[in-house]
């Protein structure tokens, strides 16, 4: 190590070796966990597989084109895309709302923050059961409260036209907790000084809301959207106990439509292709967010 | 420096394989934890712990079928010292199969696993198991002593490949009540497709519907199967691998033409895919008439606040009756496990058929006997004497002509052919053409055989 040379390019190279080193861990996890089975999975894509699913008959781009005929497939896309619509705005602008109220410093307020923030500590699996409780059409809450206010009764999970509402309902209703304690978050962080060097100059609350709030809580907000949306793209656990798919494949999103291709009826190849293309789906989704949504944020 | 670096690296190797393979050998050590607990009844005997054959049973019943089966195979625990069997919940009969094709044909699958009777096809085919006719054959059992139209279900090309375990069949529930109020005679309930049309608009009454079935697959492929109609081609998937779907045919369409002239009356009551929701709903008088599984009975007539009564399943009017198929599941035996285990198995499963533990089955849970011997058991005859109704799903199981139609159809594909029919009666409960939606049905059924045979080994 004494010498005049140039360095050589293994002294060069240090700095990335050592950070290699630093990421050895973690490529070595995602490579088996992610990496791999990510890779199988488009190999697969391109098989039909036999009953033991493994690759049997190769089939090129042959699966990709079935899918983007079939009306089912088509249909899971859209249910899908309603799906999100109907969960990610609605849920992120009440938990901002529900946020916005906890923020105020009143007396007792963490009780209201811990209310708020509860269904976080439920798991999809028990609230899906206690919403299939509530819709249910014999004995189901919503259906007393309506023949209670005397209105017609609704098929809340048994008709085409309010299945994916209702679970849209009661995705929103799971979502809330995480999205709030975020949101929360985010507020807390906000400089006190700024809202009152606003409070000397007069603004009002919703001009404070508008200027200070919401631009100072654009990176939180960016990445609630980012990860809500990628939620709502792969729920699976809601639709498997409310509805299973049904009815008339309604709620058929494609994270479910994948595990009946895979694990019903043993089609691996199909349902590898069904989760590739979720996969460009979302990526292109979160690549356009990224484009798009990011020029709006606000970073201090 | 480097070899410091060089040093790191490795130790971080070793490391990182150390947590995963700490990941994977945690649930191993849960599996085995259980396997060692020393079951009651199994450590009593004398003999030391090694000479005990423990052999694993993998099987999908929860509830009351559960608590049923924990207390047979602590009987047969207890009633000898060579083997032991431990019973192990594997979740639905789908889960469980998923979870077999894992280990399946290797030495660390289960002596014995429950499949659902629309897997039989699957598991011949798979390679993964052993079929009993085999240990038939060697010891000389007699198969005659069980239920001949249970049989006829499992026997491919003559053989038995698995032992009938839980079997059951499709009757009609319905209000005894309802059908005096409505001026219909409750001791006689209506036999064919019309009958059953006619009462269902006489019992419709404010909340009430006539007439409900489950959204399920089953009772659509039993409602063809009494009309003598067959599902697949090749007789049934019998003779061969079957290529084309039948049910789209003139039996399939009187059932769909059936439930669409109830459903535009607005006498038929849909209440979805979910047994529990379509039971409630007749406990709480929301519905006259439905299909059940005879499994069901037992639970129907304990909770209904009124009298239930049990009749078979209609038929088209213009067809004579051909009965009912087969439902339920069966016990597989694995191929690849030791010979001693393959023997543990198969001293289980002759102990599941004998009369007393078929007779204790039959009262627990309203599944069938297959041993018919058990009917003759006091405790049977005593609650038969008190629930007349449960000797209905007997007596139809026993009068269904034997035939390619009730014997059943055979395919691989069976849970998506099922998924598809469910989709079908959905649309037509929308209101979509019967013809229309069944042949889209039919047509999906199609192409998932294709599939399967073309990937077949």
């Amino acid at each position: 190590m004494t010498s005049l040379e140039k360095p050589g390019i293994w002294k060069k190279t240090a700095n990335g070796r050592t950070a290699l080193l630093y990421l050895l861990p973690s490529i070595l996890l995602f490579s088996v966990f992610v990496f791999y089975p990510m890779f199988r999975t488009i190999y697969l894509s391109f098989f039909l597989t036999d009953q033991n699913g493994d690759a049997a008959i190769w089939v090129g781009f042959e699966n990709y084109s079935y899918l983007l005929e079939s009306t089912a497939f088509i249909n899971s896309m859209k249910a899908t895309g309603l799906f999100v619509l109907y969960t990610v705005p609605i849920g992120i602008v009440l938990a901002l709302f529900f946020a916005l109220l906890a923020n105020e410093k009143l007396k007792g307020i963490g009780f209201f923050r811990t209310v708020y923030s509860s269904t976080m500590g439920i798991s999809v699996a028990a609230s899906s059961v206690i919403w299939l409780f509530m819709f249910n059409p014999s004995m189901g809450m919503f259906n007393r409260l309506l023949s209670l206010l005397n209105l017609p009764q609704i098929q809340w999970l048994l008709d085409p036209q309010w299945a994916l509402l209702s679970v849209s309902i009661s995705t929103i209703w799971m979502n809330i907790g995480f999205s709030f304690l975020i949101l929360l978050g985010g507020l807390q962080n906000i400089d006190e000084h700024l809202y009152e060097s606003s409070r000397i100059d007069g603004a009002g609350y919703f001009y404070r809301l508008r200027r200070i709030t919401l631009p100072m809580l654009s990176p939180t907000l960016f990445f609630i959207i980012t990860i809500s949306l990628i939620n709502a793209f792969q729920s699976f656990g809601q639709i498997d106990i409310l509805t299973q798919g049904g009815p008339s494949a309604s709620t058929n999103l494609i994270v479910y439509s994948i595990y009946r291709e895979a694990f019903i009826n043993y089609q691996f190849g199909t349902a590898s292709a069904q989760a590739v293309t979720l996969f460009i789906i979302i990526l292109v989704v979160t690549i356009l967010q990224f484009k798009l949504g990011e020029r709006r944020v606000h970073y201090q | 420096m480097i070899k410091l670096l060089k040093s790191s690296i490795f130790w971080l190797l070793i490391l990182s394989l150390a947590v995963l393979t700490a990941c994977t050998n945690s649930d191993n050590a849960t599996k085995e934890d259980e396997k060692e607990t020393p079951k009651p009844g199994a450590s009593e005997g004398t003999v030391s712990e090694d000479a005990i054959v423990s052999i694993e049973f993998w099987h999908a019943m929860s509830g009351t079928g559960q608590e049923s089966l924990d207390s047979i195979v602590k009987g047969f625990n207890d009633s000898q010292d060579k083997y032991e069997v431990v019973a192990e919940f594997q979740g639905t009969y789908e889960e469980s199969l998923t979870k077999l094709r894992g280990v399946g044909g290797t030495k660390d699958a289960p002596a014995i696993t429950q499949v659902f009777e629309v897997g039989t096809k699957y598991m011949i085919d798979s390679g993964y198991i052993e079929p009993i006719q085999s240990f038939i054959d060697k010891d000389n059992y007699d198969l005659s002593q069980l239920e001949e139209n249970i049989l006829n279900y499992y026997k491919v090309d003559g053989e038995l490949y698995s032992m009938p375990f839980n079997s059951s069949t499709p009757v009609m529930v319905y209000n005894k009540d309802a059908f005096k109020e409505a001026g219909l005679d409750p001791e006689k309930a209506p036999e064919t497709f019309s009958d059953v049309i006619n009462a269902a608009a006489r019992l419709k009454k404010g909340e009430m519907y006539g007439f409900s079935m489950l959204t399920y697959g089953w009772f659509f492929e039993q409602l063809v199967a009494t009309q003598g109609g067959l599902y697949v081609n090749e007789d049934n998937g019998r003779s061969g691998d079957a290529t084309e779907a039948l049910f789209n045919g003139p039996e399939g369409l009187n059932v769909f033409d059936f439930l669409d002239t109830m459903n535009k009356a607005g006498t038929f009551g849909n209440f979805g895919t979910n047994w529990d929701d379509i039971r409630a709903a007749f406990a709480s008088g929301k519905v006259a008439m439905y299909m059940d599984s005879s499994a069901g009975v037992a639970g129907a007539i304990t909770t209904a606040p009124f009298d239930v009564g049990v009749a078979y399943i209609p038929y088209a009017d213009e067809v004579k009756r051909n009965g009912v198929v087969i439902g339920g599941a069966s016990l597989w035996m694995s191929k690849g496990i030791a010979e001693k285990e393959q023997e543990a198995a198969w001293a289980f499963m002759k102990y599941l058929t004998t009369p007393e533990v078929q007779a204790q089955w039959h009262l627990d849970t309203g599944y069938f006997a297959i041993n018919p011997k058990a009917y003759d058991e006091e405790n049977v005859k005593e609650k038969w004497a008190e629930f007349p109704q449960y000797k209905v799903t007997v007596d139809q199981l026993q009068d269904t002509v034997p035939g390619l139609a009730t014997q059943g159809a055979l395919i691989s594909v069976f849970p998506e052919s099922r998924q598809q029919i469910v989709t079908a009666l959905e649309d037509l409960y929308q209101g979509k053409d019967p013809k229309e939606v069944l042949d889209k049905a039919a047509e999906a059924t199609n192409r998932a055989m294709e599939i399967a045979n073309k990937t077949k080994k």
